[in-house]
């Protein structure tokens, strides 16, 4: 087995040293009984390039697209070659935790970058070293806003989120009966301001928006925030689709308290839904109720700066069942890609993407309503994702695009079936056709 | 290893003007805004401008900073720092898995549903269990998956339950998962010789009683949800009464959760399904070898029984046979199964760290059944050698064989005013990550050493001299270890004043 530094006579001279007759001697402290009595009943091993084209023959089974037009939560921007390069440093991707910052500051001086980066693109003061994805990092920020907004209860989630970080929600919260989900619902394509205000109470902690919604429009948070604030509440962001922090303002500049969602447009693939970057950004105020692995600056011995994990009395592995969470990694690697597109990217490239984003999505748009069929149902600002009513059967169309080697937008009357017959459709920010 | 130039913040090096990135021609019209003035990007305040090759030096050099398994032995305890193959990278970064969407329908993307139902299928025989789920996406999740399955059991059948049982060897996750899914703990003490005592304990300091396994469950009974127990344990023991312990839990109708975090010592050998077990999670990016990228991302699939497998969050992977002609080979085809009304619910926006269980199959098609088991016994065989080679010059917790991993304390050593994060520094200095430190809590000043099946012998020995080295070192020049590191680039961070005046992103000056 290439993988094992096994051979004859250095297993015999282990053993010999340790005193027992085979490997198996030392598998005496498992009880008879519970030990297996026959080899597992699974192929044996496999050379690498017959597992290659094994694992190759499954790639192959996917459907490929020229361009996908399917966004929802995951999109697939272009991803520049550095990102690829730099990660497969043995470095960076073979590297455990930085509990030992002397021998980890590479790692440490990346999530402390990173960190000041995500704080700059939601616009709020403390952020962590990442969360595992855009539906998890709802469920850490409802648990946060409950925890900072003592004896208040009850989260409002608006209908605009996505669906899926809603059913994540549910599935936490599920255990706690003392706590309320509750959502509010959408009029023309936005949070329902009435249906809001309705809801707003002094048991609720917390209000979690879309920036942009799942349906792709652009939420007023100032508008929004006033009623919330003025309820006692904390209102909380979430974006599925980081591009839009280089045209929407940050949410931290225009009443959120809290910013959280899913960032894996900075240099990653849509890879089947994960490895995917869940952020959570919040104020300063709040820093020690943050859950996850934070990174902070210190000095050493000698004065110098470093950085070490920090505000650990947070954390698990202290706290046991007093802990913010239990989360006790992040999505390390995928943050890395992250912070090295930020990089290349940096505050004119970010702005330069979102604004072609933005004109290839108002572009077919339009371009699409002069198909027959196609029908305009939001007026709503929007950013690179729209919703269409296609009133024609979207099965067939959906079959012609893929004729095309064209993945065709999301039918939402799965998720929203108040909008039966609508779809979206997300261009990417390349250009889509060969 | 250690670059000596510092590196500093790339904040720091930017310069107006400069980019790393050229933007695509636009060839659509540009857009018309129709933002409000006020949801108007204004600008940044930290992103960087930096070319392209400013960017890649500022990355390389920080990575120099650290130490991966390729620069050698990673011993953390725990951890399972072993080798990363790189075909499962390669794998891993095939177009046709990283181009793929999730909510693509599920005729485009078979590829990847046969990828994940042949992942459980491996799970499956390995744990003995035969219900998966592969959706959470570290460890933790995995716990608190797995605990919310425990809930679901319990609320179907109409009963409430409040407390989980958690030894005190255990990992923090474990209570801190235990609280998230709105369950009190209550704490197993650990007997002499680390397991899970059945009978009460006696602190032989102050003399208080801790209530033993037989106790809390005659008087807790019907209270207790489940318990979390970590098998092998934190030192590396099989709790050899682990299936009395079921019986005895299981005679309430309390649910069995074993955290596979030690898993490496079990595959091929023994199968938790087999010693009573109701529901446990994987670390894929211990035992599976998928990298573990600084902190992540991990894959924490759920294992669980018959009994449990109603509750599995949703979807879960099908296989169907698709009908053929007869004397034809079967064919098959695979689907989410989204119609499973007593599931707890989704617990990953989509299917989990995708990426990560690719790899994990491709190192479990490497290995085969008898690579798997080999991996297991080899991964043994290396903690007892150290353990042989080592036990004298560092004091033993338990002096028994262990299996992958072992623990010292620093008990030899305190005489001469040397404690474990001195010896852990002191390792930086002769070339090698330290060992987990002070864990688990049951051992005063613990070094929990893992070399992993990837460690020749060679290896093992240079080791093994390094840590005899600083035993003699720790005797006659304990300044020596006080001072270390001296060699890295840093030397003892302040996490006191860290902590206590926290920097946590740059701000212009």
């Amino acid at each position: 087995m290439r993988y094992l530094p096994s051979s004859p006579s250095e297993d015999r001279a282990l053993l010999d040293t340790i005193g027992v007759p085979d490997a198996e001697a030392l598998l005496a402290g498992i009880p008879a009984a519970a030990r297996l009595k026959r080899e597992l009943d699974l192929p044996t091993h496999g050379a690498e390039q017959e597992v290659a084209w094994q694992m190759m023959g499954l790639a192959n089974k996917n459907m490929r697209f020229c361009a996908q037009f399917l966004g929802a939560g995951a999109y697939d921007h272009f991803v520049p070659s550095a990102i690829d390069a730099m990660i497969s440093r043995q470095e960076w991707f073979t590297a455990y935790t930085p509990y030992q910052p002397e021998i980890s500051q590479g790692t440490l001086q990346h999530i402390f970058e990173y960190q000041t980066l995500i704080c700059d693109l939601t616009g709020l003061e403390v952020t962590n070293a990442s969360l595992y994805d855009g539906g998890t990092a709802c469920v850490e920020a409802a648990l946060m806003a409950v925890r900072v907004a003592k004896k208040r209860n009850t989260v409002l989630i608006s209908r605009g989120l996505h669906p899926m970080y809603r059913e994540v929600l549910k599935t936490n919260f599920a255990p706690h009966d003392d706590l309320k989900l509750v959502e509010v619902g959408l009029k023309d394509g936005v949070t329902d301001l009435a249906d809001l205000q309705a809801k707003l109470s002094s048991d609720v902690a917390a209000v979690m928006v879309g920036y942009p919604n799942f349906l792709g429009a652009v939420e007023d948070l100032a508008a929004l925030a006033e009623p919330i604030h003025a309820a006692g509440a904390l209102l909380v962001s979430v974006t599925q689709e980081a591009f839009a922090f280089g045209w929407f303002e940050a949410p931290g500049k225009v009443g959120a308290d809290m910013a959280c969602g899913e960032a894996m447009s900075l240099g990653n693939k849509p890879n089947f839904g994960g490895p995917f970057l869940g952020f959570l950004a919040v104020k300063d105020a709040h820093k020690r109720e943050i859950p996850g692995r934070v990174v902070g600056q210190a000095k050493d011995l000698n004065g110098q700066t470093g950085y070490v994990l920090t505000l650990t009395a947070r954390e698990q592995h202290i706290r046991r069942d007093k802990a913010t969470s239990n989360i006790c990694s992040n999505q390390g690697l995928v943050a890395l890609r992250a912070n090295i597109f930020m990089h290349l990217a940096g505050p004119e490239g970010l702005k330069g993407l979102a604004a072609q984003n933005a004109a290839k999505a108002q572009y077919l748009r339009q371009r699409l309503l002069e198909l027959p069929d196609m029908e305009a149902v939001l007026d709503a600002p929007f950013f690179n994702e729209f919703v269409l009513r296609y009133t024609g059967d979207y099965a067939a169309l959906q079959e012609a695009c893929l004729k095309e080697s064209l993945l065709p937008g999301l039918d939402l009357g799965r998720f929203y079936p108040e909008t039966r017959a609508a779809s979206s459709g997300a261009p990417r920010s390349s250009t889509p056709a060969r | 290893m250690f670059l000596r130039q510092r590196e500093p913040l790339s904040f720091e090096r930017s310069v107006p003007g400069k980019r790393g990135m050229d933007l695509p021609k636009l060839d659509v019209p540009a857009a018309q805004d129709t933002r409000p003035a006020h949801l108007r990007r204004t600008g940044f305040d930290a992103l960087p401008e930096l070319s392209e090759v400013e960017v890649i030096r500022h990355f390389t050099r920080l990575s120099k900073w650290n130490y991966g398994v390729d620069d050698g032995m990673y011993p953390l305890g725990s951890c399972t720092m072993k080798h990363n193959p790189r075909l499962n990278e390669k794998v891993a970064g095939m177009p046709g898995f990283t181009d793929s969407h999730p909510m693509a329908p599920d005729a485009l993307v078979q590829g990847n549903l046969e990828t994940l139902y042949t992942l459980q299928e491996w799970l499956k025989e390995i744990t003995g269990l035969p219900g998966v789920t592969l959706q959470p996406s570290a460890g933790a999740a995995g716990e608190l998956t797995g605990v919310m399955l425990i809930r679901a059991y319990h609320v179907s059948k109409g009963a409430k339950r409040r407390v989980i049982l958690i030894p005190d060897s255990g990992h923090g996750t474990n209570p801190a998962t235990a609280a998230m899914a709105g369950y009190e703990v209550v704490e197993l003490p650990s007997g002499p010789d680390g397991t899970i005592s059945f009978e009460d304990v006696t602190d032989p300091v102050n003399g208080k009683v801790r209530k033993g396994l037989k106790t809390l469950v005659t008087e807790l009974g019907s209270e207790i949800a489940g318990a979390m127990i970590t098998n092998p344990n934190t030192i590396g023991v099989f709790e050899y009464r682990f299936k009395e312990i079921s019986d005895l839990l299981h005679s309430v109708d309390a649910l069995v959760y074993m955290d596979g975090a030690n898993m490496n010592a079990l595959v091929g050998v023994a199968r938790p399904g087999d010693f009573g077990v109701d529901v446990m999670h994987l670390n894929l990016h211990k035992t599976m070898s998928t990298p573990h990228g600084g902190g992540g991302p991990g894959a924490g699939p759920v294992c669980c029984g018959a009994n449990l497998m109603p509750f599995l969050p949703v979807p879960v992977v099908v296989r169907d046979t698709v009908k053929v002609g007869e004397g034809e080979v079967p064919r098959h085809s695979y689907r989410m199964d989204w119609d499973r009304p007593q599931s707890i619910g989704k617990v990953h926006t989509y299917y989990g760290n995708f990426g990560i269980l690719v790899r994990a199959l491709t190192y479990c098609l490497s290995h085969g059944s008898d690579g798997l088991k080999a991996a297991t016994l080899r991964a043994i065989v290396n903690a007892n050698y150290i353990r042989t080679r080592l036990k004298g010059a560092y004091a033993l917790h338990i002096d028994s064989p262990t299996l992958h991993e072992v623990v010292f304390s620093d008990s030899n050593q305190a005489k001469h005013d040397v404690h474990t994060l001195d010896i852990a520094k002191r390792l930086i200095d002769h070339g090698y990550h330290p060992p987990t430190i002070y864990f688990p809590m049951i051992v005063p000043g613990a070094l929990m050493i893992e070399p992993t099946e990837s460690e020749s012998k060679e290896e093992l020995d240079a080791f093994c001299d390094a840590m005899l080295t600083i035993a003699k070192e720790a005797e006659e020049n304990p300044d020596l270890l006080h001072q270390a590191p001296t060699l890295a680039p840093l030397r003892r961070l302040d996490e006191t004043t860290a902590a206590r005046k926290p920097v946590l992103r740059w701000t212009k000056a």
